[in-house]
């Protein structure tokens, strides 16, 4: 179990890490997401000991690490650029932690060669990091970081300097490992597609503060804001004005239309709601489909192919502009008339402000 | 084409080929002739007047070379003070290598400049003024008091080379090390070092050939024993005898290919200079 409470890191006048409260449990992958510059490599560096918080403290099973130095804290770490060893031999990069921890001999060759059989590279102990690709030398490192079995596994962006299809097979290999071994890991990404494809939790980092923490599906289905949604997958949003609120949700009133969507606190009669919607779950329909709630009349203003679906950009009655994503199906040219159903369930309103 | 435009397109590249031989050739001519005139003249015998090459070769001037000119201990006297301001220089500019490669200092280029200084200022006036106060010090005529004085011209290339190096060093790599368990000691001995290794090679070879050829510092600073190369074979021109002169430079010049075949073959210079980067 990891826990970060309360860390502080300045750097001169930035604020890199905001009093952040971090619990990892154990043997769970947790995702940082966010933005460059949003505090989540500050906030690794921290667990690793290579940034000094000015504030806070970090926890380790327990144990307060704050005071000790980077190589007593007992991490495995995978780094973006790889950072092998580049003068030792793989056999040798991979039994570099056994060695400085005293391990005899014997016992290091059957780990190592336990460790290169984990990711697969039995055939490559003897070649230099240099004669690798860069797939290959990313499972050494990740060879080095688990070899001598740590608690926690951190790996900060392992796959950003990978090209997008090694990217793709290596982030099931990471998720493959981590979950055979029971470790408990901190990822460090900004790629969003990532976090939710091999994350349990993840944190969505913000101006050195965490905006919202929970499974990928909690991120994606119930972004808590306006950045969260904008950060994690394609987002429409939409402003309207309540018109009431009922037991089954706030009436909000936009487009010539109105949906009903789950009511926020503090919302009231008269208040402007921000809504936001996925553009490939907005429906759309014919241009004499019935009126009913959440069906909203829109025109078409431009559309683009994109292969397995169509990209549509709308313009509602008001003004108001959305995207809207469709499988397949005919090509609306744009100019044309058309009406779309927010479904009730997949609309959420983010934020009630006054007028 | 018609053939006659080819033919003359033809000669013309020809004309262009041999110039550029004969450009390339004269230039190598003009950097070898005088170490070639000095090679003839070690070996040659009853060359006087007006004759192109020595009617008669011999090895006597360097027998005379090596027992009058007592070139054994020279040498000795030579290589000493080389591998002294090689220590030297070599450990000044691993601290300053690290510093300026590593570090944020401020003041750094105006640091750097100073030490470079020497390098900018003619040898004369910098070796007149250490002579001066190696006097007052008994340092002259000693192995180490001659080091010292080349130190001033070699740490600032043993400064530059290691600055290089350690800029060169990846910082990651040495976190990974210390995530790995490795505390300062086993991260300087087991990653810093080795990786720095070819640097320090570099700047030992850059330091040891400046030393070993150094004059200008020697001639003020040397005494009867410790006579280098380049001083001894000075002397020599003043004695009068050009043919145990010539050996003796041929004899000098030896030493400095065998280092730069050295650092061809090997080392390869350009992996040197800036040590190598992570991979």
């Amino acid at each position: 179990m990891i826990e970060l409470r309360g860390i502080t890191a300045r750097y001169g006048p930035v604020l890199a890490n905001d009093r952040l409260d971090l619990v990892v449990h154990r043997g769970e992958l947790l995702t940082l997401l966010g933005p460059s510059g949003c505090g989540k490599t500050t906030a690794l560096r921290t667990l690793t000991g290579h940034v000094r918080p000015d504030e806070g403290r970090v926890l380790i099973d327990g144990r307060d690490v704050t005071d000790l130095p980077t190589h007593r804290r007992e991490l495995g770490m995978v780094f973006q650029n790889f950072a092998l060893f580049p003068h030792m031999t793989v056999r040798d990069n991979v039994g570099f932690p056994l060695m400085v921890r005293g391990v005899p001999a014997a016992e290091r060759v059957t780990r190592v060669a336990e460790a290169l059989r984990l990711v697969r590279l039995e055939g490559h102990a003897d070649k230099q990091p240099r004669q690798l690709s860069g797939g290959q030398q990313q499972r050494v490192g990740l060879a080095r970081a688990l070899v001598y079995r740590p608690k926690v596994l951190l790996l900060d962006e392992p796959l950003s300097n990978l090209d997008a299809k090694l990217r793709e097979e290596m982030r099931f290999e990471i998720r493959d490992v981590v979950t055979r071994l029971g470790i408990t890991a901190v990822y460090v990404t900004h790629d969003q597609e990532e976090a939710l494809a091999l994350s349990d939790r993840i944190a969505i980092m913000h101006r050195g503060r965490i905006e919202q923490l929970g499974t990928p599906e909690d991120i994606y289905a119930r972004p808590a804001s306006r950045f969260v949604a904008e950060f994690v997958g394609l987002s429409s949003f939409l402003e309207g004005v309540v018109e009431g609120i009922a037991e089954d949700g706030m009436s909000v009133a936009l487009g010539g239309g109105r949906v009903t969507v789950p009511a926020l606190p503090g919302a009231a009669a008269g208040r402007r709601a921000l809504l936001f919607v996925r553009p490939n779950e907005v429906e759309l329909l014919p241009a004499d489909a019935p009126q009913a709630s959440g069906v909203l009349r829109a025109r078409v203003e431009a559309v683009t192919y994109l292969g397995d679906r169509m990209d549509y950009r709308l313009r509602l009655e008001g003004g108001l502009a959305l995207r809207v994503q469709q499988d397949g199906g005919a090509r609306l040219a744009p100019g044309t008339s058309v009406r779309l159903r927010l479904p009730s369930g997949r609309v959420r309103a983010l934020s009630v402000a006054d007028t | 084409m018609r053939p006659l435009a080819r033919a003359y397109g033809r000669g013309l590249w020809e004309a262009r080929a041999v110039l550029g031989y004969t450009i390339l050739l004269s230039l190598t001519l003009f950097i070898v002739a005088p170490f070639l005139m000095i090679a003839l003249r070690s070996v040659g015998k009853g060359w006087f007047g007006k004759l192109w090459l020595p009617p008669q070769l011999t090895l006597e001037w360097y027998r005379w070379a090596i027992e009058v000119g007592n070139i054994p201990e020279v040498l000795r006297n030579t290589v000493i003070i080389g591998v002294i301001a090689v220590a030297i220089s070599t450990t000044i500019g691993l601290f300053a290598g690290w510093a300026f490669g590593r570090r944020r200092l401020p003041g750094k280029e105006l640091l750097l400049a100073v030490f470079l200084l020497p390098l900018m200022i003619p040898s004369i006036t910098y070796a007149l003024g250490v002579a001066r106060i190696f006097y007052a010090l008994r340092l002259v005529d000693t192995h180490v008091g001659v080091a010292l004085a080349h130190v001033a011209v070699c740490a600032p290339y043993a400064i530059m080379v290691l600055s290089a190096t350690f800029e060169g060093l990846d910082e990651r790599v040495l976190e990974a090390a210390s995530v790995c368990g490795a505390g300062p000691v086993r991260r300087f001995f087991h990653v810093v070092l080795p990786l720095v290794m070819p640097g320090i090679l570099a700047s030992a070879i850059f330091t040891f050939t400046h030393s070993y050829n150094e004059f200008t510092l020697t001639l003020l600073t040397y005494g009867p024993h410790t006579v280098t190369l380049p001083v001894r074979t000075y002397l020599a021109v003043g004695d009068g005898y050009w043919e145990i002169t010539s050996a003796m430079a041929v004899l000098m010049v030896a030493p400095s290919l065998l280092i730069l075949a050295l650092v061809q073959r090997r080392a390869r210079p350009e992996r040197l200079v800036g040590g190598f980067k992570g991979a």
